[in-house]
């Protein structure tokens, strides 16, 4: 047996690793399958966005997380044999891909960002970014199957073709964990457009204080912009939600323009701009990291400068 | 009373690392630390064993010149830590660590109650020990977490996952693996240091395990990343701020 295996959380997750697993399939001349936890009506979709075979897991029970899944998912990959495994590098989909790796004691490429087939050596060939993004680190597999966890919004979801077939085969049900869940919060989604903004203007570690951050909305707005933080931001002092978060652990933004204020510019958060057109930094260090990887750099103290620029920025050329 | 396994990793500290000429790294002027969310993994083993009592152990594996890791884990409110070291082990991938790491709790450290990790290591960042050594172990594994209690044999632990929060508790022993919102790492004092020094240091060596794991994934290439801008810098009075702003303009990306 052989193929691709792919597992996401949510339909958006796992299209997004049929679009790569299309590629891979292809490459080696092999079949694709897709997980599919508790929603059988979804297998018709995944089946049009490329996949062959649906391996539908049934609805957990109650009080069950989909940690339960482990033993059956790492059971029917041991007995079927894929050449490889691809999980989308949700939290969750990040645990499972490391638990069900030491199950089947095998090579697992976490926070991988690029993948290949070599058809002469038919091996693969993974990226990812090591010392907080400074470095890129390739990694070959040594073991059957190879691995590896995709970070969200890494490649382009599949896209819908008409005439597609493929089969639906029902997995065993997940025998009851002994890890239970007994509450569950969802959190205040904060509706951001973060992700696909043409601007953003992101605060950091220079704010002095919580109120202080309507400069960073204002300076946005009058950008037509969107609002990000550095992890101080969101993670240590909670003055941001953690989806604005940009970063390695965080999201990574394609603006057209960047400016970080009172962002000191570790690599860990420059990681997440590196796709940015222009990269405009405010800091009042004039040694700050930011100024050595920015195209645009005011050295100044941001709360003289941010209404300055908002000022400007207001006037018609 | 607990016994809580704290692990870390004494890694290269990334902010001294350079881009050498031809894109190489270069590592010649860096210092060390233990692991960011590692230090947050020991916190929290210490802070849990002040609310329940018990005792905390530190364990790592890596070069022999971790020593001043082991101290400073030990500065930091451990009581014994376990140094699993040889030359060798310089560039251990996870599947590596985590079996050695099991290998040497269950025949070295016994038994335990609870082992908390990081949820990823600052040089690497696989984000797999913490999970491979939970099943490596056949024990409960919960990731990600942002706030951990022991109450009646069990762990209750709040994780965070994609919608929110998710409540989960389960036996021990188990493993969870820590965010950094969970605590802020002590600082530790001169007091502290002195006092790491008399606290007991268990060496294990490579011929002391089983066995030594094969490597399942293996580094074929490391570059460094290039960040090609060229910082032309302003100043903050009223011509210097419109020269900006004509310059974004002029590279279009003002509307």
């Amino acid at each position: 047996m052989a193929g691709v295996w792919v597992f996401g959380e949510n339909r958006e997750l796992t299209l997004e690793l049929l679009g790569i697993g299309r590629i891979l399939a292809a490459e080696m001349g092999t079949t694709l399958s897709a997980f599919l936890v508790g929603d059988r009506e979804q297998a018709k979709g995944y089946i049009s966005r490329g996949a062959d075979e649906i391996l539908f897991l049934p609805p957990l029970q109650e009080g069950q997380s989909l940690d339960a899944c482990i033993p059956v998912i790492a059971g029917e990959a041991a007995k079927a044999d894929p050449d490889i495994l691809l999980f989308a590098a949700s939290m969750r989909g990040r645990d499972l891909a490391a638990r069900i790796a030491a199950k089947l004691d095998t090579g697992l490429c976490g926070g991988c960002v690029a993948i290949r087939f070599d058809k002469a050596s038919k091996t693969f060939e993974a990226e990812r970014l090591a010392y907080g993004g400074a470095a890129v680190q390739k990694v070959a597999f040594t073991k059957r199957p190879a691995m590896a966890a995709i970070p969200p919004r890494t490649f382009e979801p599949a896209k819908e073709e008409s005439g597609r077939e493929g089969q639906v085969r029902e997995l065993p049900a997940a025998p009851p964990s002994t890890a239970r869940v007994v509450e569950k919060k969802a959190k205040e989604r904060k509706t951001t457009n973060l992700p696909d903004a043409r601007v953003v203007v992101c605060a950091g570690r220079g704010f002095d204080k919580k109120e202080d951050l309507a400069l960073v909305t204002q300076l946005a707005d009058a950008l037509g912009g969107e609002v990000g933080c550095t992890r101080p931001i969101s993670e240590e002092l909670h003055w941001l939600p953690e989806e604005l978060c940009i970063g390695l652990s965080g999201i990574s933004v394609k603006p057209e323009l960047y400016i970080g204020l009172g962002v000191s510019g570790q690599i860990q958060h420059m990681t997440g701009i590196r796709g940015a057109k222009v990269v405009v930094a405010v800091n009042k260090d004039e040694n700050a990291p930011i100024f050595g990887a920015a195209d645009l750099g005011i050295v100044g103290n941001l709360y003289e400068v941010g209404p300055k620029l908002i000022e400007e920025l207001k006037k018609t050329p | 009373m607990a016994t809580i396994i704290a692990c870390f990793k004494w890694v290269v500290d990334e902010a001294y690392i350079r881009r050498g000429s031809s894109g190489e790294l270069d590592f010649s002027a860096v210092d060390y630390k233990i692991s960011d969310y590692d230090r947050n993994a020991i916190e929290e083993a210490v802070r849990l064993k002040d609310a329940v009592g018990g005792n905390v152990i530190a364990l790592t594996v890596g070069l022999p010149e971790a020593t001043k890791g082991v101290k400073d884990a030990l500065s930091r409110g451990t009581d014994q830590c376990y140094f699993i070291a040889d030359p060798s082990f310089k560039d251990l991938e996870p599947a590596q660590t985590a079996k050695v790491l099991a290998d040497v709790i269950r025949n070295r450290v016994g038994p335990f109650d609870l082992i908390l990790c990081g949820e990823g290591s600052s040089d690497l960042y696989a984000q797999q020990v913490g999970p491979r050594l939970a099943e490596n172990l056949g024990i409960p594994c919960f990731s990600f977490v942002q706030k951990v209690s022991l109450e009646g044999g069990k762990i209750i632990a709040e994780r965070r996952v994609e919608e929110g929060v998710e409540i989960v508790e389960t036996q021990l022993p188990a493993l969870a693996t820590v965010l950094p919102d969970i605590n802020i790492p002590r600082i530790p004092g001169v007091k502290d240091t002195l006092m790491a020094s008399k606290k007991p240091v268990v060496t294990v060596k490579k011929e002391d395990l089983s066995r030594v794991p094969d490597a399942t994934l293996r580094t074929v290439g490391l570059a460094a990343v290039r960040m090609d801008r060229t910082c032309e810098k302003f100043g903050v009075d009223a011509a210097e701020i419109r020269r900006f702003v004509d310059g974004l303009r002029k590279r279009g990306v003002l509307k």
